[in-house]
């Protein structure tokens, strides 16, 4: 994948770490429910799939 | 200079208080912060290698909200300014302590002159004759740092080391249940290195006139210069405070109240004097360091030579002395809450910027990143410093734990 290619006025690098921000919130929001009485287990397993997918994709030098 | 600068008050602090209340079992947090902190070092070593100022980088090719405001005068010079006030309640508690035990008075509403005065003339030595001046400044650092190995190693012979203990809490990952344990790994891992170390470390090579040939030396620096001493330092604070408060059960919450606990543990003889002496080393280091960050962090902002033989410059590296009313007064409530948001929203924006800027043909060219695992290491940085900032947006609508929930 070409991060370096721009997708509107930001290029993909940038807008991986924009959805790895959003992923991180569900991450957290995901964990206070999930320590405190077991709920919103959904979000806490959607935010770090993708937070790790995206650590994965943006680790990716540019050629 | 990076390892002295971090060494603050703060970070000690810390440390003594997870030695203090849980023992050696917070120990890997140490090697893990730094560690992670290390790619992002990498990264102000490669742009020196470049001859390139960060701050002008991210100008250049982020604009100057990014790199002038939130990198330099926001997240480096009012940052120098704010944290020193706890440098300086610090300090002078240490001078008035140290003073008592050799037998005489001389109170923090007085001794806060000498430290103005020592503290004000380092930071002023720093480019005096050019490079003479960094090299004393620099050796005045390294010399602070082996002091406070000296002096806390000292202690440790004192108190003893449960090697056992201290080696599973270096390699088993342990933090408190629930919501705490959150908060202590994202503050400790995430915290280690901010944007001040990022932009000091960038600026320090280049005042040594570093280039391409000295970037392997840079790698060298920031591994035996700023990990091993902060691994080493914190550690033996903390093993110090877990040999003695923490089996007494003893549960001080500042610095000065925890160095005052931990003075009749430590006997009646040289130890207590030596604590003293290595602890008062990180205030004055970390008072010297941020001044000189500022000050070259407000002229990297508005685009100005860093001669440190005008008025300008010893103006602005002395702003961060304003921290001597913290003898009489705590720091200003409304700017600590108002700068601790500022950081906490932007440190992750610069982050990101800093990332996007090493792997960008146009910013450095052929300098940029070559290695997947640095990168991931970069990406696991901007993702605490997110966690960082989200918590703080979480804690505010009272969303994070015991807030009562939305």
């Amino acid at each position: 994948m070409n991060l370096e290619r721009r997708l509107g006025p930001a290029s993909l690098r940038l807008w991986g770490l924009i959805l790895n921000f959003l992923a991180n919130v569900l991450l957290l929001y995901g964990a206070v429910g999930f320590v405190s009485d077991g709920s919103r287990g959904l979000a806490l397993g959607v935010g770090l799939v993708v937070t790790v997918a995206c650590i994965g994709v943006l680790s990716t030098p540019r050629r | 200079m990076d390892a002295a600068l971090t060494l603050g008050a703060g970070t000690l602090t810390a440390a003594m208080l997870s030695g203090a209340t849980f023992g050696y079992k917070t120990v890997w947090l140490l090697w893990l912060s730094m560690g992670l902190g290390l790619f992002m070092m990498a990264a102000m070593a490669r742009f020196t290698a470049l001859g390139k100022g960060a701050v002008a980088l991210q100008n250049q090719h982020h604009g100057w909200l990014i790199g002038s405001l939130m990198t330099a005068l926001v997240g480096t010079a009012a940052v120098a300014v704010v944290f020193n006030y706890g440098q300086y309640s610090l300090g002078t508690h240490l001078i008035e302590s140290l003073a008592a035990r050799l037998g005489f008075h001389f109170p923090r509403q007085v001794n806060w002159v000498l430290y103005l005065v020592v503290t004000s003339w380092l930071t002023l030595s720093y480019g005096r004759g050019g490079k003479r001046g960094i090299r004393f400044v620099e050796t005045f650092m390294k010399a602070s740092i082996a002091v406070m190995l000296v002096a806390f190693g000292a202690c440790l012979y004192v108190t003893g080391v449960d090697w056992s203990a201290a080696l599973r809490g270096a390699v088993v990952p342990w933090l408190p249940p629930g919501g705490p344990g959150i908060d202590l790994f994202v503050a400790s891992s995430a915290a280690a290195i901010g944007v001040m170390d990022w932009f000091l470390f960038n600026q320090a090579g280049l005042a040594r006139g570093w280039g391409k040939e000295h970037e392997p030396l840079a790698r060298f620096d920031m591994t035996v210069g700023l990990f091993l001493p902060f691994v080493i330092v914190n550690f033996l604070v903390m093993a110090v405070f877990a040999e003695t408060l923490f089996e007494a059960g003893t549960r001080p919450e500042t610095a000065a109240e925890l160095a005052t606990a931990l003075e009749p543990v430590l006997g009646s003889s040289w130890a207590p004097i030596l604590f003293y002496v290595g602890f008062l080393a990180v205030p004055i280091s970390t008072t010297v360091g941020m001044s000189i960050a500022g000050a070259m962090a407000i002229h990297e902002a508005f685009g100005w030579e860093h001669r440190t033989d005008r008025w300008r410059w010893r103006i602005a590296a002395l702003l961060p002395q304003i921290g001597f009313l913290a003898v009489w007064y705590p720091r200003p409530v409304w700017l600590v809450i108002a700068i601790g948001a500022f950081l906490s929203l932007t440190d992750n924006i610069v982050a990101w910027s800093f990332y996007l800027l090493l792997n960008d043909d146009n910013a450095v060219g052929e300098g940029r990143s070559r290695s997947r695992w640095w990168n991931v290491g970069l990406m696991l940085q901007v993702t605490l410093l997110n966690s960082i900032a989200i918590i703080y947006v979480l804690n505010r609508l009272g969303w994070w734990f015991g807030g009562g929930g939305p």
